[in-house]
């Protein structure tokens, strides 16, 4: 059995994956699914309470915001903000870590040194002020937080793979495919990436999950992706000063990105356990 | 009165929900001050036979049936608290791996005192007198000392000195020795067994050697079982079994092992490999029948009875009177003509590493290689002896390029082979290559045989077809013994010996002129080095490539090699021809190496077993 089937068959993975599919149905078909649009402002219908609480409006099902705009429209459209962050910066912060440590972990000596006492310098850091301040340098857009993240995160990437290029490069089979003539690169790509990738997958599910949080804060301080743009951590700084009015406000914005980050939590933690060689081989 | 009497004893494993057999009704008696060994192949269910005595199973194991009397109280059925307090106390351990026995962050001190607390022997100054006692009967020099360090300080032989003491520490009845030496270096094999003997003697204990060697159980038991696939299938007088034996299994095994002193001859081959607990379900009658040359039809539909052929020798074979009457065919090892050309010429090859921190200080630099010089011609086997640690897979490193020497040069052909460009590189992969020492590791777990014995068609920027590159897995699987279906199948799926089988398979894909191999049978059972070592000797007169052999095993050596290199602390110390070398050794650490195999003849006396103490001390502290 392939680990990809195998991966599928854990209910772990597959409540995860349905979970993500919802979120990514209302980031991909947001303009169609929202009932109004995202940045329409009702000032003469402001903090109107969702439809299951007393004096709640069918035309906004989960109720409006200070300004008057659709919860549940910049609910959906910040969905789409949460995904783009999610996918491109995991994906960037998992290049970087990769390449170098895979060049770290293969070639080791003083190459080894000078990425890893990078990395450590870098991790020196507290991340989320570091991306604050990035952010400062930058200023506010859905890239530049993209690359703050990126900038920020490709070193947990890095450490952990490090380790597990290490343990690879060590088996004899890569030092045959030296000998048969092989070039380092060639070794690298065929024969230490392919026993790497779990790891790199699981890591990347993961890191999704740190995006969508990473993101929520920097737009929740307002050095996000710019006012223009719904987002969850915008729309929970909007809802904290008239939290008593409408609780709810603040309430629905926070309990997407918690099931956002639960799902992918989830499917690193299953993609783990399927994936990892050491872990299913025990089992079998 | 027994010391342990193992009637009918039957352990069980769940597979696929069913119970298996993996030990059949096992009896042995064992009196108080013998040695007795189990000897088998792995699976053969040899350790399974201490572990049930421990109760330490594993998961899926149990006892089914039968009894094991310990000075007549059976130690399965009593209670686990009086059990315990057998175990440690009256049964004594030694371990296979002497250096993961030890707690690694506690002094050898604190554990001696450990245990010598658990048998309440007096005060804390009194059970420091017991373990210096304990630690100097067990020859080590300066116990006091020793008392203060950690397990890592110790080689591995000092560590098994110890652990025999800590055995012997409680004057228990019975000790459990599960392959005390496989893990240690050849030349300690012979002082560990004789301190063993030594100590089993002084307190009149009862011993279980459990090995898969018959040659040195022979020469230390007194009795001796032999095991195959869950079953005793000989039992008897250790020089009785190995004189006269009564199961062709014994037989074969014996003929499969080349020998040390006699006449060069071929080596018997079992076919196929023991079977595993899933597969002994599928076969009738006799468990040996698929492998025996002497199979009938009878053997094949009931379970052979046990038969006595001698005084307390019985066999579990329908044939026993035929067995000797196995010889091993020869025909297959002529040796052919080797050439005067020269393949490979090494000139003062030296190797350096520094340890330790080179950027904060303390780095040392150790000599692995010491102008090494030697040359092997086309078509010769040359092999390396030595113990770990002395530099023999560091020559292999050097050879095949994989590190880069500190000095000398390595000529193939005449072409001076360390030129750093991509050119040299491409020529040295397609003249030098090596087969690696564990297969496991060797083979890439997520490419097909297939993918794997053709990967040198994927070098570089030659890029074969796949039709090209399984046309060649066709010829390279033959060439190697496997049939054409493996080349769909992942290493995992593979036994020891047909992993290793891949692996030369892959190293040959290119006809080089030159095959490292390091230690490639070391990990394997008789039976499988056997067909290895015949597939080597066959593979060479059909391809006629030259090859370095290495190995700790000297009579491996000295079957398949025409001249030997011995290596002693990155130094190669005496070298020449085979017969020559292990015959009349000139170097001391030559003839530690050649005194340490056991005779053949199992009424010949063993010289190392008896060796002076002093010397003995001498070695260990080298």
């Amino acid at each position: 059995m392939s680990a990809l089937t195998r991966s599928l068959r854990s209910p772990r993975v597959l409540i995860a994956l349905v979970m993500i599919l919802c979120i990514l149905c209302c980031a991909v078909f947001a303009g169609w699914i929202a009932p109004n649009d995202p940045g329409d402002q009702n000032l003469l219908s402001i903090l109107v309470p969702p439809v299951w609480a007393a004096g709640g409006d069918p035309a906004f099902p989960f109720g409006t915001d200070s300004l008057g705009r659709d919860v549940l429209s910049r609910l959906i459209y910040g969905a789409r903000t949460a995904m783009l962050v999610a996918f491109f910066a995991s994906l960037g912060a998992m290049i970087i870590g990769t390449v170098l440590a895979h060049i770290s972990g293969y070639f080791g000596g003083t190459v080894d040194w000078i990425i890893g006492r990078l990395v450590d310098v870098w991790m020196s850091f507290p991340p989320v002020i570091l991306s604050l301040i990035l952010m400062v340098g930058l200023g506010v857009g859905l890239d530049r937080v993209i690359l703050a993240i990126i900038l920020v995160d490709w070193t947990r990437f890095c450490r952990v793979l490090r380790s597990e290029v290490l343990v690879v490069t060590r088996h004899d089979y890569v030092a045959a495919a030296r000998l048969l003539g092989f070039t380092h690169w060639q070794a690298i790509a065929r024969e230490v990436l392919p026993a790497t990738l779990p790891l790199l997958i699981t890591l990347m599910s993961l890191e999704m999950a740190i995006a969508v949080i990473v993101e929520a804060i920097l737009s929740f301080v307002g050095l996000g992706v710019g006012a223009n743009q719904p987002a969850w951590g915008q729309m929970i700084a909007d809802a904290r000063q008239y939290v008593y009015q409408s609780p709810w406000n603040l309430l629905l914005p926070a309990l997407a990105i918690f099931f956002t980050v639960t799902a992918f939590n989830l499917l690193g933690d299953g993609l783990r356990r399927t994936l990892d060689v050491r872990l299913s081989e025990s089992g079998r | 009165m027994f010391a342990l009497q193992a009637i009918d004893l039957t352990v069980t494993a769940q597979i696929d929900g069913r119970p298996v057999p993996a030990i059949r009704a096992l009896s042995f008696d064992l009196r108080p001050g013998k040695i007795l060994g189990l000897v088998g192949e792995s699976g053969a269910g040899k350790s399974m036979v201490g572990r049930a005595i421990a109760q330490l199973l594993p998961p899926g194991f149990a006892v089914a049936a039968g009894s094991l009397l310990f000075e007549g109280a059976d130690l399965v059925q009593m209670p686990p608290s009086r059990r315990r307090a057998l175990l440690g106390r009256a049964i004594g351990f030694i371990p296979q791996q002497p250096m993961t026995a030890l707690n690694p962050v506690m002094t050898v001190g604190a554990q001696f005192d450990e245990h010598l607390a658990r048998l309440g022997k007096g005060g804390r100054a009194e059970r420091r007198q017991r373990a210096i006692a304990a630690l100097a009967a067990a020859h080590l020099h300066d116990a006091g000392g020793l008392l203060g360090r950690y397990p890592h300080q110790l080689s591995g032989g000092m560590l098994q000195r110890v652990l025999i003491a800590l055995a012997f520490s409680s004057n228990p009845r019975l000790v459990i020795a599960d392959e005390p030496t496989t893990a240690l270096d050849v030349t300690i094999h012979p002082p560990i067994l004789r301190l063993i003997a030594e100590m089993q003697r002084e307190h009149s204990t009862a011993v279980i050697f459990i090995t898969h060697d018959l040659r040195l159980a022979a020469q230390l038991c007194d009795q001796v079982v032999v095991m195959y696939a869950g079953r005793a299938i000989e039992s008897g007088p250790a020089r009785s079994i190995l004189s006269r034996p009564g199961h062709p299994y014994t037989r074969c095994l014996q003929l499969a092992n080349p020998t040390m002193h006699d006449e060069q001859r071929a080596l018997y081959v079992i076919p196929d490999q023991m079977p595993s607990l899933r597969q002994l379900q599928k076969i009738p009658g006799c468990h040996f029948a698929p492998r025996c040359p002497l199979v009938e039809k009878r053997c094949r539909s009931a379970d052979p009875p046990d038969v006595a052929i001698g005084a307390d020798h019985r066999v579990a074979c329908i044939r026993a009177a035929d067995a000797s009457n196995i010889v091993a065919s020869s025909g297959e090892t002529a040796a052919p003509e080797i050439s005067a050309r020269i393949v490979l010429q090494v000139e003062n090859l030296q190797k350096r590493y520094s340890i330790g921190d080179a950027l904060f200080g303390g780095a040392r630099i150790v000599d692995a290689l010491k102008d090494a010089s030697f040359s092997i011609a086309e078509n010769e086997f040359v092999a390396i002896v030595g113990e770990s640690g002395s530099g023999k897979s560091t020559v292999a490193k050097l050879l095949v390029g994989l590190e880069p020497p500190s000095g000398g040069r390595i000529l193939l052909n005449g072409e001076d082979l360390n030129d750093p460009s991509s050119r040299g590189r491409v020529r040295r992969a397609a003249s030098v290559q090596m087969v690696f020492q564990d297969p496991q590791s060797a083979l890439n777990p997520r490419r097909r045989v297939a993918s794997i014995i053709t990967q040198a068609m994927e070098a570089g920027s030659r890029h074969a077809t796949w039709d090209e590159r399984l046309a060649r897995t066709k010829e390279l699987l033959a060439e190697v013994g496997l049939s054409a279906d493996f080349a769909a199948r992942l290493p995992g799926q593979l036994s020891g010996g047909q992993r290793q089988r891949v692996n030369i398979a892959r190293a040959l894909c290119n006809i080089p002129k030159l095959l490292i191999a390091d230690e490639i049978v070391s990990g394997l059972d008789v039976s499988i080095q056997a067909q290895l070592l015949n597939l080597l000797a066959r593979l060479r007169s059909e391809l006629g490539f030259g090859m370095l052999f290495i190995s700790h095993d000297l009579s491996v050596v000295r079957h398949l090699c025409s001249r030997v290199l011995v290596m002693y602390r990155g130094e190669i110390v005496e070298q020449g021809p085979i017969g020559t070398v292990f015959s009349d050794p000139k170097h001391p650490h030559t003839r530690a190496l050649v005194s340490s195999v056991p005779p053949d003849d199992p009424r010949e006396p063993w010289p190392a077993l008896k060796l002076a103490l002093a010397e003995e001390r001498a070695k260990i502290w080298r």
